[in-house]
């Protein structure tokens, strides 16, 4: 275990020299003495520090980050400082695109302006959650998915198969999940879209299955121990060891992992859902031509995306990041073959419809 | 009979010394922990976590930024709420329920909407966000507290002293200077106290009217983003030990003050 | 100290008169200063308002400003306004509450809860307190207090996080329990009714233990050795003389720890179990989760506010009436 950690802190020791013998690519030499500033909400750890360090010594411009934890926050804020906001780049997941999108937060994305575009992994960049109104709206950084994981001292594998074992008798009290994020893997289980694309026209039906889905949570809440909100509350549940298995976001069970926890995560045979982080650039933003430049940097190796998923524990989308990682790490961010067959990505056509049903139904499991 | 309750009420007291000691002991223990998560079983030990807060300037720069908006918002709070504190107590005038009532909403107004509201007036008053911002929303938030904890002190004024003086000729700023204000000390410390506390803990408003620089409780909020790791429980800890330090200093510092004017 | 007060400021004024030799008295002959005195104390109609003008100003600006802007939002229909889109008049947001049972009892098991934590938090510190303000030495009653505050100074999350180690399976607690024998699997302490409270009650000592304190340390002993003189036994003395005394120190301590506890939102999300919900979690949810109800979670507050707000004047009343009914 202390080795890990040792690896860990030789990495952020020797990150700035690292970082100084990255090559320096040409648009930064062009870009350099441009000069000001970029203002960038983000989360801890998400824009590597030796990054940063070097992509301010080459082009001159300062990197302000400001630390934020949630999106909701995120869009309130940025909803209270429009239209003059003070932000330049923030960090979205694109399944809260639309949100951001329709209250007129965002630009489009100018991918034309991003040399290093294609050195993004085209499962990610091309894929159909990316294209909203016929504009790309972010460059993705980070993929996270909702896996079941599970403690490997008192689960096996072959438990963690089904999300069936999340609602067992076997493992009353000894379980924990995101009520929303729930109700979509649900939806899955019992062979239904939640995503809600298929009842587009139909909405009757869509209040159905949300009436069934809801039925069913309410029926097995004595068995679980706890609705939690962030990773850092069901990280703490395994290590107090108050649950055996929870439905959870792989970044933080990947950090349990990589610290040496007998943990493990699966994608169960009904499928789950994933969803990618992205850096976009705000509406009327100061200083947009900063953020390009900033971003076409952030692209520019696949080292840069290994170091976010070390710091993170969420699957990069850089192409060939996976070679600067430990084999612990790999082995935490990666998936079996025919388990990843089983994802797919959180779409928002249909939020509106699928929020205005959801969020009702939350309230009405918590409170029965 | 009367030894027996003060025994008992002894074993209460440290009882709940207990209680309130165990988790900070734990918190400061956990900070010792050689993995990235707090909890038992402890397997190895390590100084790096409480060293690493003395290697982070940000860390360090975070501590003093949030000391700094913690000391002027209370100036502002205690300076204000005294002077509230004053006007409503021992008077009757018309409007003095609506200004008590009014007096005491930011109190009562939960945490959230508290920082959203603060966050929109900003905008409509001009106000930038930043360490201003924070030092006024924290200071709004907390006049509240100093009239209340002002206001029951200054009820037990005896009314006699400040007549006494008035009769002999003390105009009221005077009065109010060497009567008043004196009597009021230990209810103004307490308050500041209150409010130091307030501020220095304050997440939400702190998030919502901040600019880049981030506070303590915002950074710890951002760090826990990718789990509670034992660095927390370490900048915690460095901050419990440097904020008491300071006010062992401050109290030594007014005790021989006091000393140094009787003499 | 009554009268030492009094004759220090008799000093000052003899000051006036003769040769002025403490700054005090300097002050009061400086001329500016005597003009700005004769202006200000004119007549007591523009002494008052000169005191009161500026409170005046700042409630109405800093403290009525941000609410009533709250207000407003909770009156319409779309808050943040996108460019573009007209604002309509509602009372939608309230309807809304009044409309669905599911809101209901978030809300009132917060009251309750807040109600609950309250008394416990009472019953816990009032020995406490009582202890430090009649059986410690004046000398250390600072010094024990401050013991007390010290645990105050971590953050509210930072300690939640202590409070699971503590109570979690593998926590200490049930580490103890264990090593002594009394337990062979681990009591599930955390998420429930229980955790949450040792969590609220430890956030909200502070607030009731300074009123408290200061309410008994005013009380002068000889009324209660005069009690006992009279025979009085010490429940007799606590229930006859202590009690109706600190009654004010009970009832702001109260009314301070109620309205907090109302608001709670980290706590007891991160300490409570599924049927735990806070209605502050409620409300929060309408601006974090669900991103673009503010008008409804600005409604939602409202209505906590005015409901936390007429239950603290019915029980501030309420102990009126008490203390009243005590001094017949």
């Amino acid at each position: 275990m202390s080795k890990l950690i040792f690896n860990r802190r030789r990495f952020l020791g020797t990150a700035a020299m690292t970082g100084a013998a990255l090559a320096s690519p040409a648009y930064l030499r062009r870009a350099h003495a441009q000069g000001g500033e970029v203002n960038i909400w983000t989360y801890n750890d998400f824009v590597p520090e030796a990054f940063k360090e070097q992509f301010e010594a080459e082009t001159g411009i300062k990197v302000n980050v400001r630390l934020v934890d949630d999106q909701g926050k995120q869009f309130n804020l940025l909803a209270a400082e429009q239209p003059n906001p003070s932000v330049d780049i923030m960090t979205v997941a694109g399944h809260r695109f639309l949100q951001f999108i329709e209250s007129d937060l965002l630009a489009p994305m100018d991918t034309d302006r991003l040399s290093n575009w294609d050195k993004i992994n085209p499962t990610f960049s091309e894929s159909d959650w990316s294209t909203i109104n016929g504009n790309k709206w972010g460059v993705p950084i980070l993929s996270g998915m909702e896996v079941l994981s599970y403690n490997t001292d008192l689960v096996t594998a072959e438990e963690a198969q089904t999300w069936d074992t999340l609602f067992s008798e076997k493992y009353k009290g000894q379980t924990a999940y995101i009520i929303q994020d729930m109700l979509s893997i649900v939806m899955l289980m019992k062979g239904y879209d939640g995503n809600f694309i298929e009842y587009a026209d139909d909405h009757e039906k869509a209040a159905e299955i949300m009436a069934e889905i809801q039925q069913f949570m309410i029926e097995k809440k004595p068995l679980v121990r706890k609705y939690y909100d962030s990773g850092a509350e069901i990280q703490q549940m395994f290590v107090n060891q108050d649950i055996a298995l929870g439905h959870s976001w792989n970044g933080p069970a990947a950090a349990l992992i990589n610290d040496g926890f007998p943990l493990a995560m699966s994608i169960p045979q009904e499928g789950s859902y994933g969803f990618v982080y992205t850096l976009n650039v705000a509406n009327n933003a100061p200083n947009a031509d900063n953020a390009y430049t900033f971003l076409d940097a952030m692209l520019s190796s696949p080292e840069i995306g290994a170091a976010m998923t070390k710091a993170s524990g969420f699957i990069s989308t850089y192409k060939d990041s996976a070679q600067y990682l430990t084999d612990l790490e790999k082995k935490s961010t990666s998936f079996p073959e025919e388990q990843l067959a089983n994802l797919q990505f959180f779409r928002a056509e249909e939020n509106e419809l699928k929020y205005g049903l959801m969020d009702p139904a939350v309230e009405a499991i918590k409170a029965a | 009979m009367n030894r027996g309750n003060r025994i008992l009420l002894s074993c209460v007291y440290w009882a709940f010394v207990l209680y309130v000691f165990v988790p900070l002991i734990l918190m400061i223990l956990m900070g010792f922990k050689d993995s990235k998560f707090i909890g038992f079983p402890i397997k190895s030990w390590t100084l790096d976590w409480y060293t690493g807060v003395f290697a982070d300037a940000e860390i360090l720069s975070t501590l003093g930024y949030s000391a700094a908006i913690a000391v002027l918002a209370t100036l502002i709070s205690v300076a204000v709420g005294t002077w509230i504190a004053v006007l409503l107590e021992g008077r009757k005038f018309w409007g003095r329920t609506a200004i008590f009532g009014m007096t005491v909403l930011p109190a009562l107004v939960p945490g959230i909407i508290s920082a959203i509201a603060f966050r929109i007036y900003a905008r409509y008053l001009g106000i930038e966000p930043g360490m201003g911002a924070i030092v006024w929303a924290h200071a709004v938030h907390n006049v509240p507290f100093v009239v209340l904890v002002v206001m029951a002190r200054l009820s037990t004024l005896p009314k006699s002293q400040l007549e006494a003086a008035r009769d002999l000729g003390a105009d009221p700023i005077i009065a109010f200077l060497r009567i008043t204000l004196p009597y009021l000390v230990p209810a103004i410390l307490g308050a500041s106290i209150f409010c130091l506390l307030l501020s220095f803990d304050d997440f939400v408003r702190s998030f919502f009217l901040g600019g880049y620089e981030p506070t303590l409780p915002v950074l710890i909020f951002a760090k826990l983003k990718s789990g509670m790791s034992p660095e927390i429980n370490a900048i915690a800890t460095v901050a419990l030990v440097l904020t008491a330090a300071i006010g062992i200093w401050a109290e030594r510092f007014t005790r021989r003050m006091n000393k140094d004017t009787k003499a | 100290m009554s009268n030492e007060a009094a004759s220090r400021a008799t000093q000052d004024v003899d000051a006036h008169t003769g040769v002025g030799r403490t700054f005090w008295g300097r002050l009061s002959n400086w001329s500016p200063y005597r003009a700005l005195m004769g202006l200000v104390t004119a007549s007591p109609r523009r002494q008052f308002l000169i005191l009161a003008i500026f409170p005046l100003l700042w409630v109405l600006t800093q403290h009525l400003g941000p609410m009533l802007q709250m207000v407003r939002v909770s009156l319409t229909d779309a808050y943040p306004v996108a460019p573009g889109v007209e604002q309509h008049f509602t009372l939608d947001n309230y309807a809304r509450f009044f409309g669905d049972q599911i809101f209901w009892q978030p809300f009132f098991r917060t009251l309750i809860f807040a109600g609950g934590f309250t008394f416990c938090t009472l019953i816990l510190t009032y020995p406490v307190a009582y202890f430090l303000a009649r059986h410690v030495s004046r000398k250390n009653q600072m010094l024990f207090l401050l013991l007390l505050l010290i645990p105050f100074w971590v953050g509210e999350i930072v300690r939640t996080y202590a409070i699971m180690i503590l109570l979690g399976n593998t926590g200490a607690l049930n580490l103890v329990l264990k090593t002594l024998g009394l337990i062979d699997r681990p009591i599930p302490f955390m998420y429930t009714s229980f955790s949450m409270g040792v969590g609220i009650v430890y956030l909200t000592a502070l607030y009731m233990l300074l009123p408290l304190y200061s309410a008994l340390e005013k009380l002068p002993r000889s009324y209660n050795e005069a009690a006992a003189d009279l025979g009085a036994g010490a429940w007799t003395r606590f229930r006859r003389v202590t009690l109706p005394l600190t009654i004010e120190g009970i009832s702001s301590g109260c009314t301070l720890v109620f309205l907090i506890s109302t608001g709670f939102y980290a706590t007891p999300v991160l300490l409570g179990g599924p049927s735990t919900t806070t209605f502050a979690e409620t409300i929060a949810g309408f601006f974090h989760v669900a991103g673009d109800q503010w008008p409804t979670g600005a409604a939602f507050a409202t209505i906590m506010f005015f409901a936390a707000l007429v239950l603290t004047a019915v029980f501030q009343k309420l102990m009126n009436a008490l203390r009243k009914g005590d001094t017949k």
